[in-house]
């Protein structure tokens, strides 16, 4: 029986490390036979083009949590990016105006940088203002109407942005990905992306090894800030129009695709490549659900379960670690070895 | 509370920190009025207490969230909405049947977010976030994304029309129920949080949770009350806005979590948790409105206005922090 | 540096906290390819001592040479530059990252700023390998080794910084008889190799296995310096507790004949944390729980009051058999626990003193859902007074108190819910000596009013003046009790030690 219940429970947490894997796995196993017309080339082209920008949003928001910290002001940027993009094309040219767009982008991020590291102010405070401001510059910027832009030449190039170069991959979609994978790749292989880890995993040993946790912390908002504008921006070239409430539920979404893609709140840990992959997994649910006929408001609801459901059970595994605590590794072999049908335990 | 008096407490920055919410309240009377005539009337102060009276008697509820070290409670928008959209559904039930059934959503929605962050000590940031997805999901969903009218719901009963009144009624024909409601809420919540044991023990919850569990403080149903106590206001705040806007829909109550949180943390408490006062949470409420009275007065747009907000959150925010780092508390 | 040259050198080093001197006049030094031990009881001023050479402060008096010259200690990364490398008993290592990024936190190798993977891998197994962990895959992430693994990893990674001076502090209190032969290979491994290496212990006997000399501190000053082979057991546990012990202090009055039992516990077991503790404390009797550190007392405490729920066993209160299943059922049975933290666990810093003291009285002093603090402000006055906490304002943050004086504020807390059984967790750590005797009066009060109280402490003198008898608990086990007539601090802690016969 003990032996079952330990089997089970390191499946659970097997699982549990790729589970975002398996998420996604399950998602393209069960949609194609149960949704109809899912399958197809174009459907699922849509479901990528519709997970560009909260993937490229990811981006930033996932370095931002490994750092440890929080960044509310995802959404507001974004809008910010798309209508600058599109707002001041007239003025400096797409090229100028997309500049722009990232430009502030970094600026929103290197302010909050700021607020977090010099002022230490807790990030959750920090960026709950900086959306508040960035908000009221939005609105005033577009007098909360949509700003577009509607010269030929700006409908070519969001129809080259929109077209697949290739069966399924749109340069909208190819651009997302690349920047996905640079990102994933800089985490990974370069020695400051593994440094941002060691940033969050424990920010006193980080400033004990030579490594300033205020200069990494300010890096990874101005990547946010960054990542943000430029998702937005992309995304109002392929549209020729911004919205004022473009980023509304951004920041729920981001979060959820972050969280249960496997990066924790409390920093040290994560990957952009999973939360990119939780976004795509969510949008084709989405799609697929449409699919099958489920009203569009399941969606969120399907959404918040998912959220909901992970993040239960990790709260759950941590209680259960606690409990575990403070065992004596000699006396546990001792138990042990007077009682051999006792699995061993798991050090803690 | 004091502390050792330094020079520095002494002095006039040490002054205006122990002033706190109400010695900004009063700067901001007395800017007001020097913008203004029309500032210092009645008519005009009234005017600005009404414009914020839902938002303080969410306030009050997520001040206990706060007060407890949990940061916010940010399912309290789609609690507002879902108690609304709950009571005018009942409403063929009758008036008072409505009524108990929008409370009774948020008591149901508090003792969920009860068991996850206090029981199970899910993250409330994220835990409150995915509940209000799960709510707005129910509630979308389960009414397809439309709205329903009280009138309609009520038929011929009468309740409808009872409901819709219920924001506009005035007691004692000259004081709006909400304003009464509002001014219940925070005696009643300052009593709470000074007079009952509750409210002690949430104090030490705030300022040291490990201390607070050795201390015998029973952790899982005094954080859970909490939590309760932010959704039961924002059920009454739901009901009440629906009744303002006549209508049941899943979209009352939006940007009522950052405004309430800004509101608490502006009136003095600490997202760090125990630490301010009731009274200081209406403070914050208050100075919200009246900034945005002034404001209005000088012709700035609302969205200009929030730029002003959250500069000034920022800014209070911040030199707090500062003072409090020079007081020698490092935390905040 | 040659290799059998001093490496460390310590000169009339003193350190002043406000109110006492932490260190007096210490001289230490230790030589390369020397494993040198550092003993004395809790309070001694060994880790203040080792915390001065990690560079923790910068306001130290007294001359520190390393390899002959003078240097000043006075920053973290100052005591890295010189060499000195400490390994504390919490582990510094980041948990979500994999070993091998923790043993080159800071240096990662890399090529134009990429990562060298496979100089990373090389070199963390060849860190490995020097503390004995060939199979260790660096790659496996720090949450999910075990405790002992974690050391010596804490181990390679100070040994990557190329130190001269390695200080050990407390590296085995939790590992197993095997995990510690393990670091003994590996620290004999590292003496040949020529580190000068500090090693704090309480674990004698493990002292007179590794080292080579050691440094016997008391009351901040040294006391010896003597040869590994010059000396035994016994004499290293008189000269940590000295020959007369401080008269007035430790007095060993005569205490009255206890009650009736008041507090029976049978078989309480928490599975790897402690086993089949029986024992009963009587009304008026104080009975003192010794042990080495990592010997499972706090987890005996705080299953006594169900902070931690036990696996077996069960409680008897006046014969009654009780069943608290949280903290607060417990104080509601009388029984009261006050933790050996006492900033952390024991007191909420930001809050004044009244607010702290009155804490656990919430609950009674609030009448039909209105609390009032005026109804405990006698019971506040009273204890502050009886206490002598100073300043006697009750509205003064606590952080601002003295330690002695917070920890009187932790004690009148536990005191005023007036329990029945009153446990105490280092009373009086960290505590200048005339709280000390203020405390010691108080408790022995508490007993003389007919309460029971189970006294933990790892301060001998204490425990020996103090307790009617004394229980030694060593790796989880109850092995011995000790009637007050055989009671001297020789005796608890060569029992403690797992040392047999009498004394």
């Amino acid at each position: 029986m003990t032996m079952r219940k330990e089997q089970l429970t390191a499946l659970l947490a097997a699982l549990d490390r790729h589970r975002i894997y398996v998420l996604l796995a399950l998602v393209f196993a069960i949609l194609p036979f149960a949704a109809h017309g899912f399958a197809t080339v174009n459907n699922l082209t849509t479901v990528l083009k519709s997970s560009c920008l909260n993937a490229t949003v990811a981006i930033g928001f996932t370095l931002v949590l490994i750092c440890g910290e929080l960044d509310l002001t995802i959404g507001a940027t974004l809008t910010l990016g798309a209508m600058l993009t599109i707002g001041l094309q007239p003025h400096l040219g797409r090229p100028g105006s997309f500049a722009v767009a990232v430009a502030a982008g970094a600026l929103v991020g290197l302010c909050n940088g700021l607020i977090v590291t010099k002022a230490r102010v807790n990030s959750f405070i920090a960026t709950l203002g900086s959306m508040t401001i960035l908000q009221g510059i939005i609105y005033i910027y577009s007098h909360g109407a949509s700003v577009s832009v509607t010269g030929p030449a700006d409908f070519r190039l969001a129809d080259f942005l929109e077209k697949p170069l290739v069966p399924l991959l749109t340069p909208r979609v190819l651009i997302t990905v690349a920047l996905v994978a640079f990102a994933q790749g800089f985490l990974t292989w370069t020695r400051s992306g593994r440094n941002f880890f060691l940033v969050g995993g424990n920010r006193e040993t980080a400033w004990f090894s030579g490594v300033n946790p205020a200069r990494y912390v300010v890096g990874a908002f101005v990547v946010s800030g960054v990542s943000a504008a430029v998702g937005g921006a992309l995304f109002g070239l392929s549209m020729c129009s911004a919205t004022s409430n473009l980023g509304a539920s951004c920041l729920m979404d981001v979060i959820a695709a972050t969280i249960v893609g496997g990066t924790a709140m409390t920093g040290g840990k994560g990957s952009v490549l999973r939360s990119a992959l939780a976004v795509l997994t969510f949008t084709a649910m989405f799609n697929g659900f449409n699919a099958l006929g489920f009203p569009s408001e399941l969606k969120i609801l399907i959404a918040g379960l998912v959220l909901a459901l992970v993040v239960v059970y990790e709260a759950a595994a941590a209680r259960r670690h606690e409990k575990a605590r403070g065992r004596r590794p000699m006396l546990m072999e001792e138990l042990r070895r007077k009682d051999p049908t006792q699995a061993k335990e798991s050090r803690t | 509370m004091s502390e050792r008096t330094t020079p520095f407490t002494r002095s006039l920055g040490g002054l205006f920190h122990r002033a706190g919410i109400f010695g900004a309240v009063a700067l901001i009377l007395a800017i007001g009025a020097l913008v203004s005539p029309k500032f210092l009337t009645a008519g005009n102060l009234l005017n600005t207490v009404d414009s914020v009276m839902l938002l303080g008697i969410v306030a009050v509820g997520v001040a206990f969230v706060t007060y407890s070290g949990h940061y916010a409670d940010l399912s309290v928008p789609t609690t507002m909405a879902f108690s609304g959209v709950m009571a005018v559904e009942m409403l063929r039930f009758g008036f008072v049947p409505a009524l108990l059934a929008g409370l009774a959503t948020g008591l149901g929605i508090g003792l969920v977010n009860a068991l996850m962050v206090g029981r199970l000590r899910v993250n409330p940031i994220i835990w409150t976030l995915a509940m209000s997805y799960l709510t707005m999901g129910v509630m979308r969903w389960l009414w397809s994304n439309q709205q329903i009218y009280p009138d309609v719901k009520g038929g011929d009963t009468g309740a409808g029309r009872l409901f819709m009144e219920l924001y506009r009624h005035e007691v004692l024909s000259r004081i709006p129920l909400p304003m009464v409601i509002l001014a219940l809420f925070v005696v009643t919540g300052h009593y709470v949080l000074t007079r009952t044991a509750f409210g002690q023990q949430l104090k030490l919850v705030g300022s040291n949770p490990s201390m607070a569990a050795l201390t015998g403080v029973r952790m899982p149903r005094t954080v859970g009350l909490a939590f309760v106590l932010s959704a039961l206001a924002a059920s009454v705040g739901g009901i009440l806005i629906t009744s303002l806007s006549k209508v049941g829909a899943y979209y009352n109550g939006e940007g009522y979590d950052f405004d309430a949180v800004t509101a608490v943390v502006l009136g003095g408490m600490t997202l760090t948790g125990g630490r301010g006062s009731m009274l200081g949470v209406l403070g914050g409420v208050l100075m919200l409105g009246l900034m945005s009275n002034i404001m209005t007065l000088l012709g700035v747009d609302t969205f200009a206005q929030r730029i002003v907000k959250g500069a000034v959150f920022l800014a209070v925010v911040g030199v707090g922090s500062l003072l409090a780092r020079r007081m020698g508390r490092d935390d905040a | 540096m040659s290799d059998t040259g001093t490496a460390l050198q310590l000169e009339q080093v003193s350190k002043r906290y406000t109110g006492m001197l932490a260190v007096d006049g210490v001289d230490f030094d230790v030589r390369a390819g020397e494993v040198h031990a550092l003993i004395g009881e809790n309070g001694a001023g060994k880790s203040t001592l080792m915390n001065i050479i990690a560079g923790a402060f910068a306001d130290y008096t007294g001359r520190i040479r390393i390899g002959g010259q003078e240097v000043a200690l006075h920053s973290p990364l100052a005591a890295k530059r010189h060499g000195i490398q400490m390994i504390h008993q919490e582990l510094s290592l980041a948990r979500t990252l994999s070993v091998a990024e923790n043993l080159l936190a800071g240096r990662l190798p890399a090529r134009h700023g990429i990562l060298d993977r496979r100089a990373l891998r090389t070199e963390a197994r060849d860190l490995l390998k020097r503390v004995g962990l060939d199979s260790l895959d660096p790659a496996t992430l720090v949450e999910d080794i075990g405790q002992h693994e974690a050391q010596l990893v804490e181990i390679a990674k100070a040994l990557g910084n190329r130190p001269c001076i390695l200080v050990m502090d407390e590296p085995t209190s939790a590992l197993s008889r095997d995990e510690v032969k393990h670091l003994f290979e590996i620290v004999r491994k590292l003496r040949l190799q020529g580190l000068a290496i500090v090693y704090i212990s309480h674990h004698l006997p493990e002292i007179l296995e590794i080292a080579d000399r050691v440094t016997v501190m008391r009351d901040g000053k040294k006391i010896a310096t003597r040869e590994m082979l010059d000396v035994t057991q016994a004499d290293l546990v008189e000269m940590m507790v000295g020959c007369a012990a401080a008269a007035d202090l430790y007095a060993r009055k005569a205490r009255p004949a206890p009650g009736k039992e008041k507090l029976q516990v049978r078989g309480l077991t928490r599975t790897g944390v402690f086993h089949d503790v029986s024992f009963a404390v009587r009304r008026g009797e104080i009975l003192g729980i010794g042990g080495l550190a990592g010997s499972g007392r706090t987890e005996l405490a705080r299953a006594l009051v169900a902070a931690d729920a036990p696996d077996a066993g069960e409680l008897l209160l006046d014969g009654r058999p009780v069943r608290p299943k949280r903290l607060s059922d417990a104080i509601r049975l009388g029984m009261a626990y006050l933790p050996e933290e006492r900033k952390t666990l024991g007191l909420a810093l930001r809050l004044s003193a009244g607010e702290n003291l009155l804490a656990a009285l919430i609950p009674r002093l609030t009448r039909r859902c209105h609390y009032s603090a005026r109804r405990g402000a006698g019971t506040l006055g009273r204890l502050m007074g009886l206490l002598q906490v100073h300043p006697s304002d009750p509205q003064v943050t606590v952080r601002n108190l003295s330690g002695g004086n917070q920890q009187k504020v932790l004690l009148a807390k536990w005191l005023a819910v007036e329990p029945q059984v009153l446990i105490l967790d280092e009373p009086t750590r960290g505590v200048d000596i005339g709280a000390k005797v203020i405390i010691h009066r108080a408790i022995e009060d508490v007993a003389e009013q007919g309460r029971a109280v189970i006294l933990i402490s790892s301060d001998l003198p204490e425990l020996v003046s103090l307790s009617d008898r004394v229980l030694i608990l060593r790796h989880g086990r109850m092995i011995r009790e000790m009637p007050r007539e055989s009671l001297s601090e020789e005796a608890v802690l060569l029992a403690a030690n797992g040392g047999v016969g009498d004394v």
